[in-house]
């Protein structure tokens, strides 16, 4: 139930994993992270909308949180690459998730494609956009604002992201540039 | 009179207020931008005001405002105090500043892909065979939903289909050649025709249709085109003469609606 994906959204919800393990499903995820923990892998909750609204805890009870399996550890560049991620896009992501982060949890469509622009070239910004939103890592609200997505929530370590950003150091003028239009490498 | 602008002024105040409570709300400005005090002091101001039913909707929004930016400013309180907080400017500085390998590395150093897999397992395959075994055939379903006797597909013929558009009524070649033949006996006077007045067709996209079609004509060797000064030629070959080397100049004409009615 965790691993397949059914729909667009992986993992499974509280109701469906009670459903299917009965009462006690939350002991049988624990030993389910203990076994996985061989692989590099956890099992992970993510509570609704927890870090987009930045609200104390989940209103909406148990019921609604969601479980998946991520890895424990993380990727190296090497690594990352065969998975089909390309060093501009991870470059994009990580600037969108900051600049939404600091902005509380929303934040203007432009100003990310902007920032975006600024790293990957302005036609890619737009494409990269788009496949964040469809990923799953970003969501539009009604208001037409960009907020963090259920992906995020589940994937990114947010505070460890923000504390590297805020320690780092700006490199050597040469490698820092912005690039130029269409010169960022082209994979989605 | 002087009661009139009194209550105009403070509707244009209300007003104002609401605007930058929406801008605060869409993250143009710092919540703390707005003195709550102050944005208070005038609802309660202009509150011995209100007469009509507006001017109490306008207050009514007015406070209800005041209140979200209040809703605001105690989120952004609460981030400031969380692990999270990094201010904005300071982010914006940081990723100008960084390098694309910088950052990337960030992002990895703090991220943990979900595992998904996508295939079938035994479990949905057999679901599946059991929906395909128990589903009733197509008549007995259509037969549920009271759509009538069923029609059977019929056969189209070629003009039909040409006027749903799913065929063209002549082909691409035969085009070329009836206005090949078109500006053979336009230019029988003078020997060549003005491109303009030639290609010009009964709506834009018509025009556009003939201009396309003249093109193909000059590359293929039907008709050459001419230019004197601002003006512009279609001289018919005779014969076609192709190049088979390809032609020689690539001509590019731009037709927009402008240049259609300065060419009138």
């Amino acid at each position: 139930m965790l691993f397949f994906k059914r729909g667009r959204v992986p993992g499974a919800r509280s109701w469906e994993l009670k459903t299917g393990l009965g009462k006690g499903y939350t002991k049988v995820l624990e030993q389910l992270d203990e076994s996985l923990k061989d692989l590099d892998l956890e099992v992970k909750k993510v509570e609704p909308q927890t870090l987009s609204d930045y609200k104390p805890g989940p209103d909406d009870g148990e019921e609604e949180s969601r479980y998946f399996v991520r890895l424990k550890g993380t990727l190296a560049p090497k690594e990352a690459r065969l998975c089909g991620w390309r060093i501009d896009n991870l470059a994009a992501l990580a600037a969108a998730l900051a600049l939404v982060v600091s902005k509380q949890g929303r934040s203007e469509r432009k100003e990310l494609e902007t920032i975006i622009g600024n790293k990957a070239g302005r036609w890619r910004a737009l494409t990269l956009m788009d496949t964040f939103l469809r990923s799953g890592y970003l969501e539009e609200d009604e208001e037409g604002l960009v907020k963090l997505g259920w992906r995020t929530r589940a994937e990114l370590d947010l505070p460890s992201l923000m504390m590297l950003l805020a320690e780092s150091k700006a490199p050597s003028a040469e490698s820092s540039e912005p690039v130029e239009d269409d010169q960022a490498s082209i994979e989605g | 009179m002087t009661e009139k602008v009194r209550r105009l002024s403070g509707r244009r105040e209300l007003e104002e207020l609401i605007q930058t409570c929406i801008s605060i709300e869409n993250r143009r400005f710092n919540p703390f931008l707005l003195d709550i005090t102050e944005a208070l002091r005038i609802i309660r101001r202009h509150s011995n005001q209100l007469r009509t039913l507006d001017d109490h909707l306008l207050d009514m929004r007015a406070i209800t405002s005041v209140a979200r930016v209040v809703g605001l400013q105690s989120a952004n309180l609460r981030f400031q105090s969380s692990a999270l907080f990094v201010d904005p400017s300071m982010v914006q500085q940081k990723l100008d500043s960084l390098s694309r390998e910088q950052m990337a590395e960030f992002l990895l150093l703090s991220w943990h892909p979900i595992v998904e897999l996508e295939q079938l397992t035994l479990a949905s395959t057999k679901e599946a065979k059991e929906f395909w075994e128990r589903m009733l055939s197509f008549f007995e379903r259509r037969k549920r939903l009271h759509l009538g006797p069923f029609v059977s597909p019929d056969a189209a013929d070629f003009e039909e289909l040409a006027r749903m558009h799913v065929v063209e009524e002549k082909a691409y070649t035969r085009k070329m050649q009836d206005l090949w033949k078109e500006l053979k006996e336009s230019a029988e006077k003078d020997e060549r025709v003005d491109y303009w007045n030639f290609i010009r067709g009964s709506d834009f996209a018509a025009t556009i249709a003939r201009a396309q079609l003249v093109s193909f004509l000059v590359t293929y060797g039907y008709a050459n085109l001419q230019r004197k000064g601002n003006s512009m030629f279609l001289v018919p070959k005779a014969r076609p003469d192709p190049h088979p080397e390809g032609s020689p100049l690539s001509f590019p004409i731009p037709i927009t609606k402008e240049v259609l009615i300065r060419a009138k």
